[in-house]
């Protein structure tokens, strides 16, 4: 992959393998700010950084930091990630959400929610879907999210969603599509193409890998959910959306 | 144990919903199947069968033993199921679920109770020697629809497969290995083919065709029809589920008819296709002189 | 043993003397169990089956990996067995030794059985307002006496006979009979005749099916086909075991009024309002 000069930072065409010393040269030297290690590095005393992962490193020397691209299979649970939760099941004053099969169930308090009281808390039956955000997760609990923002009081968009659909896509590609610029950055272009072609949807994205698409066409819904997945699963460039989508839109009409 | 992901409520009622309009979500009609492909393994008897995201390896095999006391001149035939933990969480080896029991159920209705086989032609010496011939299928991959690829993927496999081949002289019993004479293929009768239709709603009013894993999480009931191209129905199973009009099921039986034919022409022309490709290779060697010389003695 | 069909085409009677669209004999119980909570004990033939249902009762410990059991027909979300919205129903077919000629021991993974309990399972669910019962069980136990074909129809009925009896709220009756066809699948001939409730040796010889309906209903629950039959033969099998079904209905239907009718006159029962129209002579 090229030097990505518009945000930045740099992408090093080198494939990782973990637990080998990174090369001193690939390492950003800044003197002004302290260097900064992403996900899928660790640094070992006093001077070794090895990759944990396999993946694509990447360098941004204005922030002086760095970190390993990879895309696994298995979501954990970071805090500050958006994630979409399913209700499992209710305790007395919590409920169990499961991320994903494989995760230890995640727990959301009944008053996580805007204005929630012990009497205005929003009743979600088995089943139904939150959209959330990890406040705590670490090795040794179960993590915990919230649907409203612990200082400001306010849902920010958090809390149950209705109606609508969820569509499975790889982490990775739910990160791209998380980017606060994810034209530019992760090179999906697939949501702007298809508002441009005039789908109304709403969207959710979850780092988890799930995304949820809402509307009132339920054609425009499975387009959009198609459209996703066949970005991801085929792991197309910003040409091949634009045609994929192309494709769909006309197949729709 | 780990569980299957149940879908929320929301993609329960969505894929109603969408259904009640005919939208399923990958974009197919009611009756489409998804893309079904076979791969053959370069040894005779494995067969690779996808389809979409659904992947089924079967693989037949066959061995020397002693008929069963009450069924001296049959030979032996098995299909064993293998549904790994590979395939799902909620898959357990060693201990069959519910799934794996009604596959195999089905699959030995399909092929081995129909008579497929000639498990006659399988004796060699009466109540004494016979083939026993096994097929093993292992799903790789689960994504709805597992009985109609597994039913292919036995069905090719077996038609693909070749036992060696053996002669009787004055009651000395002679099993070639390959090298000595091409290995014969099975005696085999018809090619029955299961077609499985799913039903949704209430009333079981919508029907179709080659269900995904999320469709069939939500389905109501199913009926598996398994046919072969000469019209025959081999077994049918609805095994309980939500109540369909009679009449509906005589004509889901019709376009299943349709599908079987369909999927019998791809196995005869896969089945072609890979016979051409080994003749060259066979041709060859007949055609190099070497090993035609006998050393002298 | 092969069966001598080549006689029907001359008198039109099987090998039981039977006309092709005679069911055998139905004799029918329920409430045969004292201490169950409901229990019925069935005849077709020389089928004999008995069943006892117990419950809608709180789940047991959980066995296996739900073999046997079938979450209730449109399962909502939820975590295991007793967290489901629905009732559980729980299918257990014990074959007696004794019950067939050859006296074959089936153990308790035989395929063929725990097919049989799915089947039943599935279709009970399909009837039996499980919504009703969240968080429960209802497990049916049946016991098969005696076998001469029609064995999956005979257990249906009964176990559905048992389920009006424990009082469990259903949709309607669910009957269900066998039908199949003269001649067998390698014969083409376009002039065999459906019949109707097929006895042992006739399963063994023609091909044949078994279907379930739910009440008056031509609405098919369960359809169960394992021999080769021509495409063309299966309207007419399946129109003769529907109307098997309507028969069968009839049949229990019966048995069920004789018994409350017996209730009322024994006095278990106080005779309601809306028991008036049943005439009790």
């Amino acid at each position: 992959m090229c030097t990505s000069t518009v945000c930045n930072t740099k992408k090093q065409n080198l494939f990782n393998p973990p637990r080998r010393p990174h090369p001193p040269h690939l390492i950003p030297s800044s003197t002004s700010k302290p260097l900064r290690l992403g996900p899928g590095l660790r640094h070992l005393p006093p001077s070794d950084i090895i990759p944990t992962v396999a993946g694509q490193l990447i360098t941004n020397p204005q922030k002086n930091s760095m970190w390993v691209e990879y895309n696994n299979n298995r979501y954990l649970p970071t805090p500050g990630d958006l994630i979409l939760a399913q209700i499992t099941r209710s305790g007395p004053d919590l409920y169990y959400c499961s991320l994903s099969p494989h995760t230890p169930l995640a727990t959301l308090p009944h008053l996580s929610f805007e204005s929630a009281t012990k009497k205005t808390r929003p009743q979600l039956s088995p089943g139904s879907l939150v959209y959330a955000r990890v406040v705590l997760a670490n090795k040794h609990m179960d993590p915990e999210i919230e649907c409203v923002s612990s200082s400001t009081g306010k849902s920010d968009g958090l809390g149950e969603l209705k109606g609508g659909m969820v569509f499975d896509v790889s982490l990775q590609f739910a990160r791209r599509l998380l980017m606060s610029k994810s034209r530019e950055e992760g090179k999906v272009e697939v949501l702007e193409l298809l508002g441009e072609e005039g789908l109304a949807f709403e969207i959710a994205v979850g780092r988890n890998g799930r995304v949820w698409v809402g509307g009132e066409d339920l054609k425009a819904v499975v387009v959009v959910g198609r459209a996703l997945r066949g970005a991801d699963e085929g792991g197309l460039g910003v040409e091949g959306q634009r045609k994929l989508v192309r494709g769909l839109v006309r197949g729709m009409k | 144990m780990p569980r299957e992901a149940e879908p929320s409520l929301n993609e329960r009622q969505f894929v109603l919903q969408a259904l009640q309009d005919s939208i399923r979500l990958d974009g197919r009609e009611l009756d489409q199947y998804r893309p079904l492909e076979l791969t053959f393994g370069d040894q005779y008897g494995v067969a690779d069968v996808t389809l979409g995201k659904t992947r089924v390896l079967a693989k037949a095999s066959a061995e020397l033993t002693v008929p069963y006391a009450d069924r001296p001149l049959d030979g032996i035939f098995n299909i064993a199921t293998e549904l790994s933990p590979m395939t799902s969480p909620a898959f357990e080896v060693n201990r069959p679920t519910e799934t794996e029991v009604l596959i195999s159920r089905l699959l030995e209705k399909t092929v081995r109770r129909s008579g497929a086989l000639d498990t006659e032609s399988l004796c060699l010496v009466a109540g004494q020697k016979c083939w026993s011939i096994r097929v093993d299928v292992h799903v790789l991959s689960h994504d709805g629809n597992l009985i109609d690829a597994a039913c292919f993927a036995v069905v090719a496999a077996l038609r693909h497969f070749r036992k060696p081949d053996t002669s009787m002289e004055g009651g000395v019993l002679t099993v070639y290995t390959p090298a000595e004479r091409e290995p014969v293929p099975l005696s085999w009768l018809h090619s029955p083919f299961c077609v499985t239709w799913s039903f949704f709603g209430e009333e079981g009013d919508i029907a179709l065709l080659d269900a995904t894993w999320m469709e069939e999480q939500v389905r109501s009931g199913s009926c598996t029809i398994s046919l072969n191209k000469h019209g025959e129905i081999c077994q049918i199973a609805k095994l309980g589920g939500v109540p369909v009009e009679a009449v509906s099921l005589l004509q889901c039986t019709n376009v299943a008819l349709i599908k079987a034919k369909d999927m019998s022409s791809k196995l005869d022309k896969w089945l072609a296709e890979d016979a051409k490709r080994r003749d060259k290779g066979g041709l060859l060697a007949e055609l190099s002189a070497e090993n035609d010389r006998v050393p002298d003695i | 043993m092969p069966l001598d069909t080549s006689t029907y085409g001359l008198a039109l009677l099987r090998v039981d003397g039977r006309r092709w669209n005679e069911l055998r004999r139905i004799y029918a119980q329920i409430r045969t169990q004292a201490a169950a909570d409901g229990s019925s004990y069935l005849e077709m033939g020389h089928t004999k089956v008995m069943c006892v249902v117990t419950g809608p009762s709180e789940p047991g410990p959980r066995r296996g990996a739900g073999i046997s059991s079938a979450g209730g027909a449109g399962g909502g979300g939820g975590g295991a067995g007793g967290q489901s919205k629905d009732a559980e129903v729980v299918v257990n077919i014990v074959i007696a030794g004794f019950s067939s000629v050859d006296r074959k021991r089936r153990g308790r993974s035989d395929k063929r059985t725990l097919e049989m309990q799915s089947t039943l399972a599935n279709t009970l669910a399909a009837t039996l307002h499980t919504h009703l019962f969240p968080h429960s069980q209802i497990t049916i136990s049946l016991h098969v006496l005696s076998q001469d074909g029609s064995l999956l129809a005979a257990l249906i009925n009964a176990a559905t006979l048992a389920c009006v009896d424990a009082g469990i709220p259903m949709t309607d009756y669910v009957t269900a009979c066998t039908a199949g066809s003269t001649s067998t699948y390698a014969a083409n001939d376009e002039g065999a005749d459906p019949l109707l409730d097929l006895n042992h040796q006739e399963e063994q010889e023609l091909p044949g099916l078994t279907v379930a309906t739910l009440g008056e209903s031509d609405r098919v629950v369960a359809l169960v086909c394992e021999s080769r039959v021509q495409i063309s033969r299966l309207e007419g099998m399946l129109a003769v075991g529907v109307d098997g079904c309507k028969q069968v209905r009839e049949i229990l239907d019966q048995v069920i009024k004789a018994q409350g009718q017996k209730m009322i006159l024994e006095g278990t029962v106080d005779k309601g309002t809306g028991l008036n129209d049943m005439d009790l002579d």
